[in-house]
């Protein structure tokens, strides 16, 4: 044995997680080594400080404050407190459902989409912002939208042109690959796995959002917009250095580690959307099995084809027909925002569908918002479905008008769809 | 021992009293986690508090029960944040201005240098430091907890300390250099 194979194996040797022959090799090679003998007591000495001081810290006792404080404050917080039972139960209702699961797994990659659109086209070509990325580097991001940092993280780790993305408000793990466009999302609840095509709009998508993080750095080095200093403080842990420049509708602020220049902390403000890139650590090592695309052992594979490669009007139409007709008992929803979906409690397990053809369905409702998200960005929309019964002839519920085209395409609320001339759309 | 998700349901449930165990299982960890950012016992002690008291209120919005811990983590950054800032206002009014690098204050506990390089340490480390000797959890409990292989336990605590060292080698250079 060498020493670095010797050294890589202390930690488990000190933890007792070595095999009798393989302890033997590191005894003997301790035995011969005084530099692995030494390395071995520096970590010994570590381990009796932390020991130490991890009981001194459990002498601190908080707990009978604690729960005095709540059990006062349940009362002059009468909202926040957990009510029973219905938290648990639309939770479990959520959880349950295979189709839930997937779908809000669509609405993860599209919430990243919400970030990109307005970036792209702009000064640096995708080429030139992915590639530091895409080739050598690996990074680890926290993405939240939201101001408040109460919304859903989404944590990736990249590598390459492979991501893996979890959430922290789902069980599901999706591993991206973005060059082959395609994707694996597996559930270690319910041990069941489904590759899903992402070729075309989504696999770029998510592309330009990782590429998001880099061209900020450009963007912040060849902006004519006047860069505010923040000064010096501590960020999410970390001593750092803080900068904010504002264009157009847009604020960005950084911060970055002072010694080695690069951002830990982004915030950005464009017009009332708010998005927080955190934790953000480049060239940690990755392990190849976090992004392997092999579905993990123990899990069940969904055999048929998820294709989430394109969205379609046609895909749009059957999400507001599922979610009249199942969720919302004839009315269509109040609004269709990916928050929603991502939130809303979706009894779907009413449907009795088998296990295949609920995701089939999943990914088919996730297509309608994906269409709607990407619509977002490009013509304008209107949803006017609020207070809607399903079967309405005269209610227009939706329309937009498709690229290129001079008139729009109204949806009814009896799910027909038809082209309109500007002037004759509703108020 | 049951699991986190257990109590955090239980309590989402109407047994508020369930609380208790998840702050008895974290309040080591999350005390070692702020003592070493905030530097002294009883700030910590007054920002754990807070962040399990504020925990207990949002439950509802935990939408993953089994990640209560990097969950209350967060919370704990964000009081630990506030009340800096707070403190920041208030030495400014005093208009004392002492320098972000001042003495740390006398209350600390006993190895303020090891609570602050375990505060530094990036995220992903710091989890499994945090767990391994403030939460008492042995390798294959973390491997659990945070669904990862225990190689990579075992990988991710050879590097944190690894990290940790360097860390507190540094400190003690900077000391001997400044008096």
């Amino acid at each position: 044995m060498n020493c670095d194979t010797c050294k890589e194996r202390l930690v488990a040797y000190l933890e007792g997680l070595l095999d009798d022959p393989q302890k033997q090799q590191v005894d003997d090679h301790l035995q011969a080594c005084d530099a692995c003998r030494a390395e071995l007591e520096g970590l010994r000495t570590l381990q009796a400080r932390l020991d130490a001081n991890g009981k001194a810290v459990a002498q601190s006792n908080v707990e009978d404050e604690v729960m005095s404080r709540i059990a006062r404050e349940q009362n002059t917080r009468p909202k926040a407190a957990p009510q029973t039972g219905t938290g648990l139960r639309i939770r479990r209702l959520i959880m349950k459902s295979p189709m839930v699961k997937l779908t809000a797994a669509a609405a993860v990659i599209a919430v990243a989409l919400l970030v990109i659109v307005p970036f792209g086209g702009g000064t640096v070509t995708f080429a030139e912002v992915i590639q530091p990325i895409l080739s050598a580097h690996t990074v680890i991001v926290d993405t939240i939208v939201g101001k408040d940092e109460t919304g859903p993280v989404i944590h990736d780790i990249v590598k390459g042109s492979m991501i893996r993305r979890t959430a922290s408000n789902m069980s599901n793990v999706m591993v991206l690959d973005l060059d082959g466009g395609r994707m694996l999302t597996f559930d270690p609840q319910t041990k069941g796995a489904a590759y899903i095509d992402i070729e075309g709009p989504l696999a770029e998508g998510t592309k330009s959002y990782l590429g998001l993080v880099r061209e900020i750095v450009t963007r912040l080095e060849h902006t004519d917009a006047p860069v505010k200093e923040l000064g010096r403080q501590e960020v999410d842990g970390r001593q750092a250095v803080g900068f904010q420049v504002s264009e157009a509708n847009m604020t960005l602020t950084i911060w970055a580690d002072p010694e080695k220049a690069v951002p830990i902390r982004i915030e950005m403000l464009q017009g009332q959307s708010f998005t927080i890139l955190k934790n953000i650590e480049f060239d940690v090592p990755v392990e190849d099995s976090l992004v392997s695309m092999e579905v993990p052992p123990g899990y069940a594979l969904y055999e048929g084809q998820l294709d989430m490669s394109e969205f379609t009007e046609e895909d749009f139409v059957e999400t507001l027909r599922l979610w009249a007709q199942h969720v919302r008992e004839g009315e269509f929803p109040d609004s269709m925002t990916l928050e929603d979906l991502m939130s809303a409690p979706i009894e779907i397990e009413q449907l009795d569908l088998p296990a295949e053809e609920t995701m089939q369905l999943g990914t088919r409702l996730a297509r309608g918002y994906l269409f709607l998200n990407f619509l977002a960005h490009g013509s304008g929309y209107e949803y006017r479905g609020k207070g809607a019964k399903l079967g309405d002839r005269e209610k227009a519920v939706f329309w937009y008008r498709p690229e290129g085209s001079a008139t729009y395409r109204v949806i009814y609320g009896d799910l027909r769809v038809e082209d309109v001339a500007a002037e004759d759309l509703p108020e | 021992m049951e699991t986190d998700q257990y109590y955090v349901e239980r309590c989402l449930d109407g047994h508020p009293d369930d609380y208790r165990h998840l702050v008895r299982r974290y309040q080591p960890v999350l005390l070692a986690h702020l003592a070493g950012k905030l530097g002294g016992k009883d700030s910590a002690e007054e920002a754990a508090q807070e962040a399990l008291v504020r925990a207990y209120f949002k439950l509802e919005k935990l939408k993953k029960p089994e990640a209560f811990f990097a969950w209350l983590l967060g919370i704990a950054e964000r009081v630990a944040m506030e009340q800096q800032r707070k403190e920041q206002i208030r030495r400014q009014r005093e208009s004392v201005r002492a320098v972000a690098e001042a003495a740390p204050p006398p209350e600390l506990s006993q190895d303020y240098a090891l609570e602050a390089a375990v505060a530094g340490l990036p995220g992903a480390y710091r989890q499994v430091i945090l767990l391994r000797y403030y939460g008492g959890r042995s390798c294959r409990q973390i491997a659990g907890q945070l669904d990862m292989p225990l190689g990579t336990v075992t990988k991710t605590l050879s590097r944190a300390y690894a990290l940790l060292r360097e860390a507190l080698r540094q400190r003690q250079e900077a000391y001997e250099v400044q008096p």
